[in-house]
């Protein structure tokens, strides 16, 4: 491999590792998002910014009707079959929040990291 | 020993047992409160702020197992579900102050809160039909407000 080739495979690799960060850390501009699935939250943990207030996209795609809840922030949000929603959150101390659906509690808690 | 006294022994002993198992009866500081007109804020002390709020006016009996897990209970899970002592959070998005909103208003028209067992206990906790239409006329206009914030 020459010293082009070397380079170019250098930078995708440093680009599909960055991509594969982003699975799990929250993007720059888009929205910080949730997925309330069958039995299950995607991501099951998200990685958010501490220290500055952030909008939390949630999205149902089940075929019922959830309830975003989270006691540690104070948050509580229907949210329809197909639908999204915004949640306003403030700034938020380095630590760890838990969410649930509250229509579904079977389905567990996900989790929300703020570093 | 007499049967009838070793029942009451027995009742004794687990009351005693009982105690061992406490849970603190503390208020955390008030984020920020609920700023509703001066009527409506003495009927949502009187009736709901003990449960949900954390200025909680814990009764003698709270220290006193078994009741007092009963009331820490209701004390912890109303404070989760609705802690107007944490208002100032909700306004930050309006979606949840409106839901907070919507289900006040569902279970005082409902009459299901404050539970008949607080109502029981608490006189003051019985509302007037001014002191309900107050407290809903409140919750209307809170709502509309949320509707129009961006």
């Amino acid at each position: 491999m020459d010293g082009t080739s070397r380079t170019a495979a250098l930078a995708i690799g440093l680009a599909l590792c960055a991509g594969a960060g982003r699975e799990a850390r929250a993007g720059d501009d888009a929205p910080p998002s949730i997925r309330f699935e069958d039995q299950r939250f995607e991501p099951a943990e998200l990685v958010v910014t501490a220290g500055a207030p952030l909008q939390l996209r949630v999205v149902n795609a089940r075929s019922e009707a959830v309830e975003f809840e989270s006691f540690e922030l104070n948050r509580e949000r229907v949210v329809q079959p197909g639908q999204e929603v915004i949640i306003y959150l403030p700034a938020l101390s380095p630590g760890s929040y838990p969410y649930f659906d509250d229509f579904h509690q079977d389905a567990g808690q996900g989790r929300i990291t703020a570093r | 020993m007499r049967p009838s006294l070793r029942i009451v022994a027995a009742i004794a002993f687990v009351l005693g047992a009982a105690q061992a198992v406490r849970f603190e009866s503390s208020n955390p500081p008030v984020a920020g409160d609920a700023q509703p007109p001066p009527d409506v804020a003495t009927g949502l002390r009187s009736a709901c702020y003990d449960c949900h709020s954390n200025e909680t006016r814990w009764p003698w009996y709270a220290s006193l197992a078994p009741v007092s897990w009963l009331v820490h209970r209701d004390v912890s899970e109303g404070r989760r579900r609705l802690n107007f002592s944490v208002w100032s959070e909700y306004v930050v998005d309006p979606g949840t102050r409106t839901q907070k909103l919507e289900h006040i208003r569902e279970l005082v028209l409902r009459g299901a809160m404050p539970p008949w067992y607080y109502r029981l206990v608490h006189p003051s906790s019985r509302w007037t039909d001014l002191q309900r239409d107050e407290v809903l006329h409140w919750v209307d206009a809170e709502i509309a407000a949320s509707s129009t914030t961006p």
